[in-house]
């Protein structure tokens, strides 16, 4: 994980439109490697669309998006989702056992290495042999953060990971974002807690009905400032 | 008795006495009070018309089209049978393309391979029903697969993005909807050919019966026609399903729908 190039995404007046709807309006960025970004901003600004559109779940409606300077649609779409590894909101299991889940993309991984990618994600090990009936939702979105670990993206790409999920599940799931952060690793977190933000982020990006409101360092976002009574 | 004994068959007469069968379900519907009578009449009227439209059409078919009207008959049907199997899937895109495709294959193979080994004879009056079994048998598969694949999309849609999102295909994300259309698809066809004879005397045998054929005899095309279902149900509910699937996806490995 983590190359170290300065630049990992650009995104060139980007737009996404859904009929008459502006999802996304002329957002231009550069999202950069070894850093971890927050999308941050109110419900339906367009924060999910914009982290969609980095492993081409979506295509922009107008503008393009690169990755170390090549646009997206050069580059094999299953090769670009296992360097950029997407965690989805709702965490859903595929197979009967976590590790059958965990090898869903990575069907050549070991149990000691699924061992130890749910050991990252803060669940003991023996994990590996449950069925996936029966999790808990913390539980369930933590093997889904290992089964996408597993492929060892250059990039982890996180839809609101914490955001029904208990204080435990969350803890470890930031812990997994902090720990890749600082082995140089580089993430992409949407999050509507502007706490978590705070917490987790390098860079912050916020949008609001679609467009680039702010972009920066988190003590410099004014989204994130606690309102003061 | 043999194949070649009498063929008994009710005569016209026979059919307008039949007719008080009809009066006898009419009697207990107006005695009940059940306010169908009419539907009733209309539906005896409409299949005595319906029937005797295309006996005269099998027949036109028989006497002056040959076998290349036979065939051209077999194309009508998979064109009708693949809007109906079609419209199963609606939701999927151009799913009555797929199941037409479906059944035009899956038909065709069988059809084609039963001539071919000499099993039935190329003839318009033979071609013409087994055709008729065929597409029929083939419709409910394909209907079938197409129903399950339209329910993936809607009730499996976080399993197949999260799939796609690991880095596997199209085809790969939606491998375990590809089986699962598939089975239950040929699930009904499986059944009927383990119970045939048992729970139903299926139509062709009991026709041939009826037409004063050797039960023995009779068999041996009943047997013939459970196989050509087998594969004509698999042929076609596996092009169909492969079509829709294919269809689902754009070329970015994502759902279209």
């Amino acid at each position: 994980m983590g190359r170290s190039r300065v630049v990992t995404f650009v995104l060139e007046a980007v737009g996404v439109r859904h009929g008459d709807a502006v999802i996304l309006d002329d957002i231009s960025v550069a999202l950069r490697s070894g850093r971890c970004t927050a999308i941050a901003g109110p419900s339906g600004a367009g924060k999910s669309t914009l982290l969609r559109l980095l492993n081409r779940m979506l295509e922009p409606t107008s503008g393009r998006v690169l990755l170390d300077g090549t646009p997206l649609p050069a580059l094999d779409v299953p090769a670009l989702r296992r360097r950029v590894g997407l965690v989805a909101q709702q965490p859903t299991l595929l197979t009967d056992t976590v590790l059958d889940d965990l090898r869903v993309g990575r069907p050549d991984l070991t149990e000691d290495e699924a061992r130890s990618l749910l050991a990252e994600t803060g669940l003991p090990p023996a994990f590996a042999e449950r069925p996936t009936a029966g999790l808990s939702g913390g539980e369930a979105q933590r093997v889904c953060l290992a089964r996408t670990l597993a492929l060892r993206p250059e990039v982890l790409l996180l839809d609101e990971p914490t955001s029904a999920l208990d204080h435990a599940s969350a803890e470890a799931i930031e812990q997994v974002v902090k720990d890749l952060r600082a082995a140089g690793g580089t993430a992409v977190l949407v999050s509507h807690d502007t706490a978590q933000a705070r917490r987790l982020a390098d860079d912050v990006l916020v949008l609001h009905a679609g467009r680039l409101a702010e972009h920066g360092p988190p003590e410099q976002i004014a989204y994130l400032r606690p309102v003061s009574s | 008795m043999s194949a070649h004994s009498q063929v008994h068959v009710p005569s016209w007469p026979g059919v307008i006495a039949s007719l008080a069968l009809v009066a006898v379900a009419l009697g207990i519907v107006a005695r009940a009070r059940l306010r169908i009578s009419r539907e009733l009449v209309i539906a005896a009227v409409r299949a005595g018309v319906q029937l005797v439209a295309v006996g005269a059409l099998l027949l036109a078919i028989f006497e002056y089209a040959g076998l290349p009207g036979a065939f051209a008959w077999a194309a009508v049907m998979v064109v009708i049978a693949g809007q109906v199997a079609g419209r199963r899937g609606s939701g999927v895109p151009r799913s009555r393309v797929a199941a037409t495709a479906g059944l035009a294959a899956g038909g065709g193979t069988t059809l084609l391979a039963l001539v071919l080994l000499g099993v039935i004879p190329a003839q318009a009056r033979v071609v013409v029903p087994v055709a008729g079994m065929i597409i029929g048998g083939s419709m409910q598969a394909a209907g079938l697969a197409l129903r399950r694949v339209r329910d993936a999309v809607t009730s499996g849609r976080a399993a197949i993005e999260a799939r796609l999102s690991l880095g596997l295909t199209a085809r790969e994300a939606f491998a375990p909807h590809t089986r699962d259309a598939l089975h239950t698809a040929l699930l009904p066809v499986v059944d009927s050919t383990k119970v045939v004879g048992l729970i139903t005397l299926p139509g062709a045998m009991t026709g041939l019966i009826l037409g004063g054929v050797d039960p023995l005899t009779a068999i041996r095309y009943q047997i013939v026609v459970m196989y050509m279902l087998l594969a004509a149900a698999a042929v076609s509910a596996y092009v169909t399903t492969r079509l829709a699937e294919a269809a689902l996806f754009d070329e970015a490995h994502r759902l279209r729908c």
